[in-house]
């Protein structure tokens, strides 16, 4: 039994290798091309709640956008070796950038003044690194007076969030907007402990100063990228700061530190307070018993 | 203790970062809610500060039938964790903080051998917008476990974090003989030598937690959590964490209003 193939996409196993490549050029090309979209239904992945939290401050969702990159790491940077390994981390930082500068123009190319919510998964295996980004673009109801590059008030282009849409609101509410995704990484090696060393230490109550000074390189060097990403942002702060940490499953004697977070800065005059209300719920939780917990840990 | 980590042993690469964060830019890990509650609460974030410590924990022998605390195993606990916290508040002084708020402190094993554990503290550290001090009896930034809601409540109702305080005791809790076992079976009965290897452990812990805190001159502890974890020593040696922010009343009254109630009728 065959399914109907709808026209324009290729029925599964019938494209030849070769022609996959075309089809892909042909896909980024029509990502590239410059025609907005109009009257177009809305996609968005954003709750009911969240779209009308938007609506309240004026802003409503254009459409669902992505950021793929997949980039590949040189063979052979695993070996246990000293310091830094540079080609890993230029190829994460290089990975991300071109998932966020697609992101942004797949938001541009739809219309959108800004990505928010925006799902970051960071894949780091042995020969490549994938950095997959899908958000919600979204821009203000009514159309700000056409004119010069920066018409969108102070932003000067389209942003990327990783904030929830409800998130983008409450800092707008206090005057302050999202500007871009900072982001920083650094993979290191850590030093190798002598076998006497090792052994004198075995029954120790010690610190592990190797493993200590490998983890603060890193973590020094990928939080100094993200604020370098946010600086050359223009931003004032960066809030919602993850961070990702550890020796890497595939190759024990390096670990990595990853963070990101979303750059923002103040665009009202001042901070503005937003007096929350203090409220008690009166609803019982759920209480259950259950005899199980009775047995102890 | 006598293994307090000496001050200014911060690993050399962690002063450029902080440079960079004198220059108009912070960096914190508060959610965007708990940005605009320490907002609210009159305090800017400066920086995301962190100390870290991998630890290699030694051995202590544990006899087979006798509860007793492992004093070197606590003494570990305590060290890294110390190691770990006065990293971060050193981050946070030379950031000129206040105090730092949200703390977590974990504990991560990784597969780098037996007996080795990451100890991390981090947090956001903060400063007061109205130029008054907020630092603790010890002249160090303030450092607390609360979130950036409780943070504000906390604040409303007229007291000041000083300090997380924690207390550790690490306890080896005797195997019964197959007598004990032999005895009791089929009854009901409290088993003594259990419940009383729990308590002194529990009380030894939380004893220790408040003597820090005295030492802070706190008013009261709040936010106290009591962890037992077995780390990687088997089921009869246990850590008991109790850990908590030590407050104190500055006498201001209460600013917190009345709290609304309310039902909710989703569900």
């Amino acid at each position: 039994m065959s399914v109907p193939t709808p026209p324009g996409v290729p029925a599964p196993g019938s494209v030849p290798a070769a022609d996959v490549r075309a089809e892909l050029r042909a896909g980024m090309a029509s990502l590239a091309a410059p025609e907005a979209p109009s009257g177009a239904a809305v996609t968005s992945d954003l709750s009911i709640d969240e779209t009308l939290l938007l609506h309240s401050i004026g802003w409503v969702p254009v459409d669902l956008v992505n950021g793929v990159s997949v980039y590949a790491v040189p063979g052979g940077v695993w070996v246990w070796s000293q310091g830094e390994i540079a080609p890993a981390t230029e190829a994460h930082q290089r990975a991300v950038g071109a998932a966020v500068a697609r992101l942004r123009r797949e938001c541009e190319h739809v219309g959108g003044a800004g990505v928010v919510g925006v799902e970051v998964t960071i894949e780091v295996h042995p020969h490549h690194v994938d950095v997959e980004l899908v958000g919600t673009a979204v821009r203000p109801a009514v159309a700000p007076p056409a004119g010069r590059r920066g018409h969108r008030g102070p932003l000067p282009e389209v942003f990327v969030s990783d904030l929830s849409a409800r998130d983008f609101v409450l800092l707008h509410g206090a005057g302050w907007a999202p500007l871009g995704l900072a982001y920083g990484t650094s993979f290191v090696n850590v030093p190798r402990r002598s076998a006497s060393t090792a052994l004198q230490q075995r029954t120790q109550n010690v610190e592990l100063a190797n493993f200590t000074n490998a983890l603060y390189s890193a973590r020094e060097s990928g939080m100094e990228r993200m604020q370098e990403t946010a600086l050359h942002l223009g931003a004032t702060g960066v809030v919602a700061v993850h961070v990702a940490e550890g020796p890497l499953s595939f190759a024990r004697h390096a670990v990595q530190f990853s963070a990101w977070g979303t750059a923002v800065t103040l665009v009202a005059d001042a901070h503005q307070r937003i007096a929350p209300e203090v409220v008690l719920s009166l609803d019982d939780r759920d209480i259950a018993f259950a005899a199980q917990s009775l047995r102890g840990r | 203790m006598s293994t307090t980590p000496t001050a200014g042993d911060l690993p050399e690469d962690a002063g450029h970062r902080l440079e960079e964060l004198g220059e108009g830019l912070f960096t914190s890990d508060l959610s965007v809610n708990e940005f605009l509650l320490v907002k609210e609460a009159g305090f800017h974030p400066l920086g995301f500060v962190m100390g870290s410590s991998i630890y290699h924990t030694g051995v202590q022998l544990r006899k087979f039938s006798t509860s007793q605390e492992l004093t070197k195993l606590t003494e570990a606990m305590y060290h890294a964790r110390e190691l770990a916290m006065t990293r971060m508040e050193e981050e946070a002084d030379q950031l000129g903080a206040d105090g730092i708020v949200g703390v977590r402190l974990d504990v991560n094993y990784y597969e780098w051998g037996s007996d080795a554990a990451e100890f991390i503290a981090m947090g956001t550290a903060v400063k007061s917008e109205d130029g008054e001090s907020y630092r603790n009896a010890k002249g160090k930034p303030f450092t607390s476990d609360l979130s950036g809601q409780d943070f504000w409540t906390l604040m409303q109702t007229g007291h000041v974090p000083r300090g997380l305080v924690m207390g550790t005791c690490v306890y080896h809790i005797a195997h019964r003989g197959l007598g004990q076992a032999l005895g009791s079976m089929g009854q009901n009965v409290e088993l003594p030598n259990f419940t009383q290897a729990l308590y002194e452990a529990r009380e030894l812990a939380m004893t220790r937690m408040q003597d820090e805190a005295t030492e802070l001159e706190a008013t009261g502890i709040v936010g106290v959590r009591l962890e037992e974890k077995t780390h990687q020593w088997g089921s009869h040696t246990i850590e008991f964490l109790a850990i908590g922010t030590a407050v104190e009343r500055t006498g201001e009254a209460v600013t917190l209003p009345r709290p609304t109630t309310i039902i909710s009728l989703d569900n």
